[in-house]
């Protein structure tokens, strides 16, 4: 190879480097902004978690969680504002008497001094501002609702329908994707029907089964069918099974596994991606539930889920806008945690079907 | 080759025929049923069902679970089951038990409009009374009959009654430089070149402009108002609905003596007072701005933001946890001479489908009897029993408002000018009338430039249709 | 149903040989399948029997919630009513308008987050997946509760932020999304895409299932992106997003707890939120005509039935198995 062919390689790797670094500081950047502008919402949310409710309502509120700097004259907090005086100056001074055209205002620098007329209207004033974030939210929405007993229920809850349902589920979705027999038309029809259905026509009848088999008060109601495999989740397994290869079962069965063998060995560790999204997706729809366990669990306060506990901050006359966020955002805490380490597995999926052929 | 048509085919057929089964199967169950829970141990259980009005918010919930473990432990007849439910979705929760014949055995406290939510499903307690010789001397008679429903019986005893005033914003009234509203009925208002005017609707018209200002510091009667950037609001009728609102004006029934649907002729000037505010002169709240966080999103006097609020007593002890400043009550003004304060009233009432009706109403007189000085105070209502009405906004004002001052007698006087008929009364198909007095409220308080009497005439038309649907 | 296109798959691959399996080997392949479905069969027989049945018997009955001792038998009338009731024809547009809006941009959305996510160009691919996945995991009151008040006409961020570049949005007179039948539908489509994490990951999760040699290959012949994707990503991707296209159908169809959350069964705006589910959440349980409620309900179930039929019918011409062999 001559120098200059080896250069020419050389340049045109570096031109190719060059470029996919660009590629990955505009998809990177761009992704970050579509994150922001996604995640506005949540700003707000976390914001107002950390407003203390009369910041909540403060009309002319800033978006993040200060609070007027306040001063403390003859027993009471007065705001601080930027005041123009009459000679340029602009002061900070604390407003003792809001008037409408004209009001007292006092230097908490020299509140000794007395007490000082300004003619004008309050209202046009800044406000002079300090971050003051309210950490005592968490603390309040912590132990208003026994946040540590109802988390304890929830993961209860949810780790455990998690268990059953992605397990039963894959075993009938494996069942529906692979074998051929007799009216496996129609009994998946039948499954789909239990999609389709509007679940709420069939709360009354189902609350009368429960009722019967003496399962309300208790979460046998919400745990047991998850046993029997869920109808989404059977769906999606199905499908995700039927994109795998049958070559890697049949050279399995050439091998001598039977069907549970192969199920286990082949299915299984192929579907890894999808299993830990079914877990995910129900571990979050469980997290949050609140119908049911509310409809199944009335009589029983002690044992609730997080759903319902929050529920207890949103009264109809009156709501606690900044305890129900601050109580989510703690209960988002777990479930990230969870997130995180599922990736994991998202990111050992790449590797399986991957890198490792 | 099978090729399967989609699920309308075979798919449905074969879900007919299973549901036939099953139904079946669901009879079956229905005629072997044994009936409700049967604890373990030998007490009574009864279901006490909070939800229908006040009691699911977070802080009422220790005093209540602690009222059941007192009762509980005082004897060994009756196990009481508290079942707590978000007010929202009570309402569900409660049709589902009752219709799958798992009904609590107490509901409450429920004010009357729960009563009509599920008219026929509340015991008749006349045999009980009789029987238990139970003294209701204790009572206001008028009280008492207010649960005498046609038909129905005596569905509930009097526990908590909610007289409605003025909530005042003194803070916004000094910085306006605005004397405040009178506390005695029939007072006038004195302004602040010491005029005297009668309390009434124009008045506080003038006073609410005064007390409605933009971001800049201009009021309502300003022509360089804004409106668009409101920061602060003069009056609002706050959490009312239509029957509500209108009762400022008068008490009144949009049912007329033959069972028709009518609009009195001043709920009609009150709706028309209410949208121009909202939407002519801005002194009221709209819909846009009443959900506003800036108001509470509906909390109007609790965000500060609002100078005169009209509500009830439970207001006071429900929702003012927020508010910053200084407050107090005010009378209702009056309109053409007269003056209205609507009244809110509460009670326990036991199920029609209850097992134990006796150890029910055994718990009944328990909540409306010893404990009611503790529920009474837990839900800010004033006891009906007269007995405990002494000194009972001494002990409202020293738990909820320490060191203020607050004239408590405003809410006690305005017991003698309550709404009858009552403004939360009966509708033929209640529930149903109810959505279309909500679907007008909705474009109310949502849409500029209504015609209101063209509005009122298609409610009462839509309001009779339901009526009607009713027979 | 749902082995219409594995029977045609099933065909072309057995050259078009029909007719009945009843080899032994094919009997215990369906003794094998009967056992792999049972856990589901039993659960369907305990569980969902009795109440589907019983609500097709509540469609036949005049059943008050509140005074089931008065339940008569009602015949035909609850479904005559059913079809007659203008608010079930309105309910019926206004859930197809938001299906036509909001469903194909849940597709695409899910999609291109999903590819973004997998891009091998993106940095932090952890902590992105995280935040796009986040508002999945708020609970759904809070969630609504947030987009209120961020929506909301005066105080609202998004309209402070429009109120920035100049335009008047905020007061009565400007963007008002929960009072504007059209605008509606996007605050309800903001609040659906912020909840499009489960797409998003069921996606992912097909997209790793690709193997990166077919890209390599594809990257050898010298195809571009588009190429790729078109030839590759797409037809491989097809069953996850069948199921992204069916369970969205279903979902959007059963649209109810924003719409109910936020404006219950008023319609506001305009009949804009009167959505089939809300109808017949509000004859069900606020009226409490559970009768007549279950008719609709069983008049939902028909129409959401005939369209996923209808997708399934349309599988075979887009949707490819991996049991088909290159």
């Amino acid at each position: 190879m001559t120098t200059d062919a080896k250069s020419r390689n050389t340049d045109a790797a570096l031109r190719r480097k060059r470029r996919n670094l660009l590629l990955t500081g505009c998809t990177t950047l761009g992704a970050l902004l579509l994150a922001a502008i996604f995640l506005m919402p949540l700003g707000y949310g976390a914001a107002t978690a950390l407003k203390d409710k009369d910041g909540v309502s403060d009309p002319n509120a800033s978006l993040l969680p200060v609070s007027a700097l306040t001063f403390a004259y003859e027993g009471e907090e007065l705001d601080v504002y930027a005041v123009p005086m009459p000679d340029g100056e602009v002061r900070e001074l604390a407003l003792v008497e809001p008037g409408r055209e004209s009001s007292v205002f006092v230097d908490p620098g020299d509140a000794a001094a007395g007490t000082i007329d300004w003619e004008g209207r309050w209202r046009t004033l800044e406000p002079v501002t300090g971050l003051a974030p309210q950490w005592g939210n968490f603390e309040e929405a912590w132990s208003t609702i026994d946040f540590l007993r109802l988390m304890g229920w929830t993961l209860m809850y949810a780790l455990t329908t998690m268990l059953f349902t992605v397990v039963s589920s894959a075993v009938v979705a494996y069942g529906f994707a692979r074998f051929r027999f007799p009216g496996r038309g129609i009994l998946f029809g039948l499954l789909m029907a239990t999609i389709l259905l509007p679940p709420a026509v069939t709360l009354v009848p189902k609350y009368a089964v429960f009722l019967q088999m003496g399962w309300v008060g208790t979460y046998l109601p919400l745990i047991v069918p998850q046993l029997f495999a869920n109808a989404f989740n059977v769906f999606l397994l199905r499908q995700y099974f039927m994109t795998i290869p049958r070559e890697l079962e049949e050279a399995a069965r050439i091998d001598g596994a039977g069907p549970i063998r192969t199920f286990l060995r082949v299915i299984i560790p192929q579907a890894l991606p999808a299993l830990t999204a079914v877990s995910l997706f129900h571990f979050f729809y469980a997290w949050n539930d609140f119908f049911e366990p509310l409809l199944y669990l009335a009589g029983n306060r002690d044992i609730v889920p997080i759903g319902v506990g929050l529920s207890y901050f949103s009264g109809v006359y009156n709501s606690e806008p900044h305890l129900i966020l601050a109580a989510s955002i703690l209960a988002l805490a777990l479930p990230v945690v969870i997130f995180l380490a599922a990736q994991r597995v998202f990111v050992r999926g790449i590797v399986v079907t991957g890198v490792d052929k | 080759m099978r090729i399967t048509p989609p699920l309308r085919g075979r798919g449905f057929a074969a879900a007919r025929a299973i549901a036939v089964g099953g139904a079946a199967a669901l009879l079956a169950t229905a005629c072997l049923d044994g009936g409700g829970a049967s604890s373990a141990s030998d007490r009574v259980e009864i279901r006490w069902f909070v939800g229908m009005g006040a009691g699911s918010d977070a802080p009422t919930i220790p005093a209540q679970e602690a009222i059941v473990e007192e009762f509980n432990a005082s004897q060994d007849e009756i196990e009481l089951v508290l079942e707590i439910v978000d007010a929202d979705q009570a309402p569900n929760i409660l049709s589902t038990q009752i219709s799958t014949g798992d009904a609590p055995d107490i509901v409450g406290p429920m004010g009357i409009r729960g009563r009509s939510t599920f008219p026929g499903a509340w015991l008749d307690l006349t045999p009980h009374i009789e029987e238990n010789e139970y003294d209701l001397t204790d009572f206001d008679p008028a009280l008492v009959d207010f649960y005498r429903i046609e038909e129905e019986g005596q569905i509930g005893l009097p526990f908590a009654v909610f007289p409605s005033f003025m909530y005042i914003n003194l803070d916004l009234f000094d910085e306006a430089g605005l004397p405040y509203p009178p506390q005695e009925y029939g007072a006038p208002y004195i302004d602040a070149e010491g005029n005297e005017k009668p309390w009434d609707i124009a008045t506080m018209t003038e006073l609410a402009k005064q007390l409605t200002v933009d971001a800049e510091g201009n009021d309502a009667t300003s022509p360089d108002f804004d409106a668009g950037n409101i920061v602060q609001f003069g009056f609002g009728n706050v959490f009312a609905d239509i029957r509500a609102q209108s009762t400022l004006f008068g008490a009144g029934s949009l049912v007329d003596a033959e069972g028709n649907a009518q609009i009195p002729e001043h709920w009609a000037e009150a709706q028309q007072w209410y949208y121009d505010g909202m939407w002519t002169d801005h002194f009221i709240p709209n819909g846009p701005y009443g959900d506003s966080d800036m108001l509470n999103a509906g909390s109007w006097f609790e965000s500060g933001n609002l100078g005169m609020g009209y509500t009830h007593l439970w207001y006071a002890t429900c929702c003012m946890a927020g508010f910053e400043g200084t407050w107090d009550t005010a009378v209702a003004p009056a309109y053409n001479g007269e003056t209205t304060a609507k009244l809110h009233a509460d009670t326990f009432s036991i199920t029609k489908d209850t097992e134990h009706p006796d150890e029910a109403f055994e718990v009944l007189t328990h909540l409306i009897g010893d404990a009611a000085e503790e529920l009474t105070q837990t839900y800010g209502g004033m006891p009906a029993r007269i007995s405990l009405q002494d000194g009972y906004f001494d002990r409202v004002g020293d738990a909820n408002f320490e060191g203020q001052d607050i004239n408590w007698d405003v809410a006690v006087e305005g017991m003698s000018y309550v709404d009858n008929p009552s403004h939360e009364g009966g509708m033929p198909n209640f529930l149903e009338s109810e959505a279309v007095l909500a679907e007008y409220a909705t474009r109310f308080n949502q849409e500029e430039g209504l015609d209101i009497p063209t509005e009122l005439a298609s409610l009462q038309t839509d309001l009779q249709a339901v009526f009607d649907a009713a027979e | 149903m749902s082995n219409f296109t594995e029977a045609v798959l099933a065909a072309r691959r057995k050259g078009g040989r029909g007719g009945r399996p009843a080899s032994p080997m094919q009997r215990r392949e369906a003794r094998w399948g009967y056992a792999f479905i049972s856990p589901w069969i039993i659960g369907f027989i305990l569980f969902w029997a009795v109440p589907i049945g019983a609500s097709l018997v509540f469609s036949t009955l005049d059943f008050q919630l509140t005074d089931p001792g008065a339940t008569t038998f009602a015949g035909g009338s609850n479904w005559e009513r059913a079809l007659s009731d203008p608010d079930t024809w309105t309910a019926l547009a206004a859930t197809f308008r938001f299906t036509v809006l909001f469903l194909p941009l849940s597709l695409v959305v899910a999609l291109g987050l999903a590819l973004l996510l997998n891009s091998k160009h993106l940095k932090f691919t952890g902590l992105f997946r995280l935040l796009f996945f986040m508002p999945s995991m708020i609970p759904l009151v809070a969630g609504i509760l947030i987009w209120q008040q961020v929506l909301n006409p005066q105080t609202g961020w998004v309209n402070r932020l429009i109120g920035l570049s100049g335009v008047d949005a905020t007061g009565s007179d400007g963007i008002r999304w929960f009072d504007n039948p059209v605008l509606v539908l996007f605050a309800f489509s903001f609040i659906g895409l912020w909840g499009i994490g489960n797409s998003m990951i069921v996606n992912l999760a097909g997209l790793q299932g690709i193997p990166t040699e077919l890209y390599e290959a594809a990257a050898i012949d010298g195809a571009g992106w588009w190429r790729r994707l078109g030839s590759i990503t797409l037809p491989l991707l097809s069953p996850v997003m069948f199921y992204n296209l069916v369970i969205g159908s279903v979902l959007v169809l059963q649209y109810f707890v924003v719409p109910w959350v936020l404006f219950g069964a008023s319609g506001r705006p305009g009949g804009a939120s009167k959505f089939l589910l809300v109808h017949f959440y509000q004859e069900a349980f606020v009226f409490g005509n559970m009768g007549y409620g279950a008719a609709l309900a069983w008049l939902i179930f028909i129409v959401v039935a005939i369209l996923t039929g209808l997708l399934f019918g349309t599988a075979r011409y887009w949707v490819h198995y991996g049991t088909e062999r290159s």
